[in-house]
């Protein structure tokens, strides 16, 4: 008999072939040979110049292939990041792909009254320890820009709170040089110590370039002192189809990448072989609204591209959102667009995922949308694994028993479904299966329902692992020292 | 009243070509270029911005009939003379200290401009003493103000509160929006006028400056 055994082929998106990746990656350096980039920092603009790049009119600066292929090479293909206690969290290379929330919604839906109100710092503190209790949630954003902390100090407020409420590794934001440095601080802290953050980092920036082609010069020293003290960043500009990029996406994806490609560049010289997180944002210009969406497949589709060119060309780990709507309440338009951006992501192995949760264009925040996600994501997860075949999968024993041994014999009774059906079935826990009376019976609860209640049990039940009072108060010296 | 019908429908179309002849046809005939502009140009732009408010039409299809309407513009100038009034106000644009986003600024300025309103652009980032410096120079009738960021809508209020020392507060009108910026911050700040949109720009601006539909 022949041996009942296959390699487990695992569902895997493609949307480019070899031609078209590297016709965009060809464009994207004629964008930096031809048109050239602002860069408004004198620093990153010297170490640009020194590297072999021109200068033209008007502050303008051209960079040929080479400056930009030294840096593709240099940067590491391979980013590991820890949690807060130093366990391997992230291993963010080629296939691998983690979820987490995003950044500064102004809005959030209250978990007790359902209203859109202003966020505030305890909000903050909700999504973390909400992510943290949530097992396909891999990192923390903040899910705020708080209205009742000092305005020049926010990101150092709103880091400090993740710190507070979260083990899991952190994706953090800061306005220029000034805040990041009090961050890097208390990071510094929570690791005892820059050489052992620099070992085992549990923290990424997310700064942004501006589309098109701008570089302005806070941003830039946040990448400076990401690339000095190897935090990783990643860059990606606001390269929205229609809006800071062509509307075609080709075009968008290629000044994309050309921006990021600069943003590397920028980086490698400032900090060889430090980690950088590649990828731009590519979303739409909503041709209506003028919104720029997070529930269209444009943007999927575009990641989707991205991650096709990081295995023909690039090979350093790429940025990517998933699990976000542009609904205004979570109703069936973000179940819809969650869903589809999450299952395309990791169909198409993107490696770190970002803006779960957001409803209204990234305007507001919504616990239970990320609660929601956290389901999403396991079911993709199970899908994405495929059908591994096997002597034990394909179960001939168990057909021969069930169907050989008579009437009354069902599987549901067989040895094999014990053992294998946590494993062999998506099991899921807050889509509703169960049949109309017991639903009706349980409250006749819909699936936003169901996440308020889960996410109010996460909060009030999970239990995030305790920080030393030590770092703890040193933490809040730092966010108070101003 | 002239017939103004091949005009009006080159400009919704968006073909620049078609509606630069209509222009130059209706000057030959001896229309005046105050009743091209009020009656054919800005009438038909109103229409237009009507159908984009409505679903009907798509911003780029919108933004491609201003671009017309502006191309016929270019045309009259040289008809009108002083004393005429040609723009229906001067509005100063700017995104606000420590703000970089301008892509919502921009959609609002083109919006204006279409409109019939001439825009002063001061770009992003805009220090409260460079709207100060600038209002002096331009004397603007509206002075809009554009904040993606919750951490720089406080600017909005130095702003105003630069004019105000400045003595030129009660000169212009101050219009502000961006995505977090709301109708009650602007009562708030003690800014004239709130707009969510594009669109909505457009109409605080006539109200503010008491332009009424009927009278275009
Ligand atoms: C594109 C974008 C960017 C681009 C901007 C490129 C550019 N050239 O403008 C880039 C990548 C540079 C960027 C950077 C940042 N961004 Co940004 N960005 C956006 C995004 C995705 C879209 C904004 C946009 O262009 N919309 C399209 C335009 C047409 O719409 P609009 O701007 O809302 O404008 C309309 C109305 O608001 C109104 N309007 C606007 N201005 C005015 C003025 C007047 C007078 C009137 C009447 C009306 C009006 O009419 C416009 C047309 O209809 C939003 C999220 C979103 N979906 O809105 C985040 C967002 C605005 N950004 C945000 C953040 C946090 C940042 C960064 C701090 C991120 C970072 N990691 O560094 C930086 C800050 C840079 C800086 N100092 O300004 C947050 C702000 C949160 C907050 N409450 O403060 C948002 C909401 C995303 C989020 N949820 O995190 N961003």
């Amino acid at each position: 008999m022949k041996a009942l055994k296959a390699d487990t082929f695992e569902p895997r998106l493609k949307v480019l072939n070899r031609d078209q990746a590297w016709a965009i990656h060809e464009a994207a350096l004629e964008i930096l040979g031809k048109t050239g980039v602002r860069m408004e920092h004198r620093g990153a603009l010297e170490m640009l110049l020194d590297a072999g790049a021109e200068s033209s009119e008007g502050g303008w600066v051209k960079l040929p292939a080479s400056v930009v292929e030294k840096a593709l090479e240099s940067a590491p293909r391979q980013i590991d990041l820890y949690d807060q206690q130093g366990n391997e969290a992230m291993c963010l290379t080629n296939g691998n792909a983690y979820y987490g929330t995003g950044s500064d919604a102004t809005f959030t839906l209250d978990l007790e009254s359902g209203e859109r109100r202003r966020t505030v710092l305890k909000d903050v503190a909700n999504f973390a320890r909400l992510v943290d209790g949530l097992e396909n949630m891999s990192f923390a954003m903040s899910m705020a820009n708080p209205d009742d902390v000092p305005v020049e100090s926010i990101y150092v407020y709103v880091f400090a709170e993740m710190v507070r409420n979260s083990s899991k590794p952190i994706v953090f934001i800061a306005d220029s040089g000034n805040d990041i440095a009090r961050i890097h601080d208390i990071a510094c802290q929570v690791a005892s110590g820059e050489e052992n953050l620099q070992r085992k980092p549990f923290l990424l920036n997310y700064s942004e370039a501006i589309s098109p082609l701008r570089f302005p010069q806070n941003v830039m020293e946040k990448l400076i002192f990401c690339a000095e003290h190897r935090v990783p960043i990643c860059l990606p500009s606001g390269s929205n189809a229609g809006g800071g990029a062509p509307v075609t996406l080709a075009g968008a994806m290629a000044i994309g990448i050309a921006e990021n490609l600069v943003g590397l560049t920028v980086h490698q010289l400032a900090g060889k072989g430090a980690p950088f997180l590649f990828g731009p944002n590519c979303s739409v210009l909503d041709m209506k609204s003028t919104v720029v969406s997070y529930g269209c497949p444009e943007w999927s589709l575009t990641q989707a591209a991205l991650a096709d060119m990081r295995d023909e060309i690039y090979g350093l780990p790429i940025w990517a959102f998933a699990g976000a709507s542009d609904a205004k309440v979570m109703d069936a338009q973000a179940g819809a667009e969650a869903m589809f951006s999450i299952v395309t992501a990791l169909l198409s192995r993107a490696n770190l995922i970002h803006d779960v949760g957001f409803l209204e264009y990234g305007n507001t925040s919504s616990l239970e949308m990320v609660t929601m996600a956290d389901e999403l994501v396991a079911m993709s997860r199970f899908f994405t694994r495929g059908i591994p075949v096997n002597q034990e999968t394909l179960a001939l024993d168990a057909i021969q028993r069930v169907a050989g041994g008579g009437p009354g014999s069902i599987f549901l009774l067989d040895d094999h479904t014990f053992e294998h059906f946590m494993k062999a079935q998506f099991l899921p826990r807050l889509l509703d299966r169960s049949r109309y009376d017991s639903w009706n019976e349980a409250g006749a609860a819909d699936l936003y329902r169901a996440c308020n209640t889960e996410a109010r049990r996460i909060l009030s039940e999970h239990q995030v692992a305790a920080k030393p009072d030590g770092v703890l108060a040193e933490i809040d010296r730092i966010v108070k020292a101003g | 009243m002239n017939d103004f019908k091949a005009l009006s429908e080159a400009i919704s179309k968006g073909d620049i070509n078609k509606a630069v002849a209509e222009t130059k046809s209706a000057l030959e005939a001896g229309i005046s270029a105050q009743d091209i502009l009020n009656q054919g140009l800005i009438a038909t732009m109103n229409e237009v911005g009507d159908r984009y408010s409505k679903g009907l039409i798509f911003v780029p299809q919108m933004l491609r009939s201003a671009k017309t309407m502006q191309e016929c513009t270019k045309l009259l100038k040289p008809y009108f003379q002083e004393g005429d009034v040609v723009s229906k106000g001067q509005v100063l644009m700017g995104t606000v200290r420590g703000d970089l986003h301008d892509i919502g600024k921009n959609l609002v300025s083109m919006m204006l401009e279409g409109a019939g309103f001439t825009i002063t652009d001061l770009g992003v980032d805009v220090a409260p003493e460079i709207f100060v410096e600038k209002v002096r120079e331009v004397e603007p009738d509206i002075v809009g103000m554009s904040a993606l960021l919750s951490t720089t809508m406080p600017a909005m209020a130095d702003t105003i509160e630069a004019l105000q020392k400045a003595g030129l507060r009660k000169k212009v009108k101050i219009m502000i929006g961006g995505a977090p910026v709301t109708e009650r911050y602007a009562q708030k700040i003690g800014a004239d006028a709130y707009g969510s949109d594009a669109g909505s720009a457009v109409t605080r601006a006539k109200e503010l400056l008491g332009i009424d539909r009927s009278e275009e």
